[in-house]
């Protein structure tokens, strides 16, 4: 039966979260780390069953990674970003890939561009970046410009930064 | 004897018992871009999968966050070869909601129907790539020809012929120019008569209901749980359009019909794109006749100075190939905080690869890719 958006934040209200109401069929839900698993099978059980992906979020100044999980109802037509923050020094989550299998090669490439580990995942193993020896490259401190010049030796001749 | 002779003879000589491992890719004619998977094989026949990919990452994303907002349109349309206009207006989406404006409407019309037309072309790509994997190179070559006249109208349009860089925030480029429209009309009556070749060279083939029936079946309920989207699954059965579901552009105002089939194995997937492209000229058409006149852009003032407010959207299209999703973040700054896609070839590619290769020769790999419409460059970014 199909959900309105407003019953579908009641719910997840009622249920202690923060809900943002974002956009026509768009809203995010925060997440704590521990509630991340009850969270989405909660919303799977009530009719989310296709994840769109998984993405991170490296917010730097706050010390803080936020990961995203992107959900989508075909029955309610209503997207969920459902973000979880966790701490950028230790930087764990459960693994959802019981729940999605498709999500094994989302948390590989969230593993690999952030450095977030996912607990139960047994297979991490690098999908794109071959021999990389430095950080996560999609981490905010990572500086494409000075880790090319270091890579290749380079002689700095102009440039605009 | 020197290693390599002899680990050939052994092979000639015990075919149904050595395993070896096959490259196919990243540089096979079987494979569509710089991908590849890594096939153990016994004799002519896979064992295990292990998919290579990479070799197209050229970090986009990270790239993104350090260009302009306008700059990222000259990169957007590279994540998906063949299918670039998606690209471009899932990311211009999400800039305008976070923004909080809307398009005219004749933007949005012109969108649409740059949108259709890309579709078109990728639809003719696929088709193509999938009857070449099984040795049918004519109607390859008729498809490909069929392919150049729409990429006239998008060079004559925009410029350009992949990549167009035609959506802009706040709208698009520029006007159709005089003429096009007619011309346009011209050619979709082209590509509608040259649908009852298709089909006699290609749907009616014995080759391909032979080679393809039963090939790589996927359920309505797997599809729907492990992501996979578009035409994949609705010739599984699942009657879901982004264009339906969560409207953009001018959809809202049209009327998109959802084709499903039951079949769910790779020869329902090829019908389902020939019935899917006669269905796109007919959305053009539909388009034409009720795109408004009005402005095609706004002023959004000097783009290269353009700041997003702080905010974050996911703005999804519905392309050749399933949902394209661009999740853009902003911090009220000059470029993007982050930008993540999400390509529709991810679940196939990776996933359904592990579940449906294995037990299958190696002579059916190409098509089996072709017929779920992999497009490795949105699975590296």
């Amino acid at each position: 039966m199909k959900m309105q958006k407003s019953d579908v934040i009641k719910q997840l209200v009622d249920r202690g979260n923060k809900v943002y109401d974002l956009y026509e069929n768009q809203i995010a839900l925060e997440v704590k780390k521990d509630n991340l698993l009850n969270d989405l099978v909660f919303l799977r059980s009530i009719g989310f069953e296709h994840l769109s992906f998984i993405t991170a979020v490296d917010f730097i100044d706050e010390g803080e990674f936020e990961v995203v999980y992107h959900v989508w109802s075909y029955t309610h037509k209503i997207h969920i970003l459902v973000k979880v923050r966790i701490d950028r020094k230790e930087p764990i989550l459960p693994t959802v890939n019981n729940l999605w299998e498709q999500a094994q090669f989302y948390e590989q490439e969230v593993h690999e561009f952030f450095g977030i580990k996912f607990e139960g995942n047994n297979d991490l193993s690098p999908l794109f970046l071959e021999n990389w020896v430095d950080i996560p490259p999609l981490r905010k401190d990572f500086d494409t410009r000075e880790f090319s010049i270091r890579l290749y030796d380079a002689e700095v001749d102009g440039g605009d930064i | 004897m020197d290693a390599p002779s002899y680990m050939l003879s052994k092979i000639a000589e015990k075919d149904n018992l050595s395993v070896y491992e096959l490259f196919f890719g990243p540089n096979h004619p079987g494979m569509h871009g710089n991908f590849g998977y890594v096939l153990e094989m016994i004799g002519t026949e896979i064992v295990k999968v292990r998919p290579n990919a990479g070799h197209l990452h050229r970090g986009f994303e990270k790239l993104m966050e350090q260009k302009l907002w306008v700059q990222n349109l000259a990169l957007v349309p590279r994540i998906c070869v063949v299918d670039p206009d998606p690209n471009e207006v899932a990311y211009c989406t999400a800039i305008e909601k976070i923004m909080g404006v809307e398009i005219p409407d004749r933007a949005k019309f012109i969108r649409t129907i740059t949108l259709e037309m890309s579709r078109l072309t990728s639809f003719l790509m696929g088709m193509g790539a999938l009857v070449a994997a099984l040795g049918l190179y004519t109607p390859m070559y008729i498809m490909m020809a069929d392919r150049d006249l729409l990429l006239d109208l998008f060079e004559w349009l925009t410029g350009a012929r992949i990549y167009h860089i035609f959506n802009i925030p706040g709208g698009v480029r520029n006007d159709l120019p005089d003429g096009w429209v007619e011309r346009l009309n011209e050619v979709l009556d082209i590509l509608e008569k040259r649908l009852l070749e298709y089909d006699k060279l290609v749907f009616e083939n014995p080759i391909i209901h032979k080679r393809l029936k039963g090939m790589g079946y996927v359920s309505k309920e797997d599809a729907m749980k492990d992501g996979i989207t578009g035409p994949n699954l609705r010739a599984s059965g699942g009657a879901f359009d982004v264009r339906v579901d969560d409207p953009y552009a001018a959809y809202p105002y049209l009327d998109v019909k959802v084709i499903t089939q039951d079949g769910g194995d790779a020869l329902t997937r090829a019908v389902q794109v020939r019935l899917e492209f006669e269905e796109t000229i007919k959305l053009i058409r539909q388009a034409l006749k009720e795109m408004p006149e009005g402005d095609v852009r706004l002023n959004l003032g000097n783009l290269s100075m353009l700041k997003v407010p702080k905010g974050e959207a996911y703005a999804k299209v519905e392309s050749s190939k399933g949902e394209f999703g661009y999740y853009v973040v902003s911090d009220g700054g000059l470029k993007p905080y982050r930008v993540g896609v999400r390509g529709p070839s991810l679940p196939a590619g990776l996933l359904y690869a592990q579940k449906h290769l294995p037990k299958m020769k190696i002579d059916d790999v190409a098509a089996w890719m072709a017929s779920l419409a992999i497009c490795p460059p949105d699975i590296d970014k």
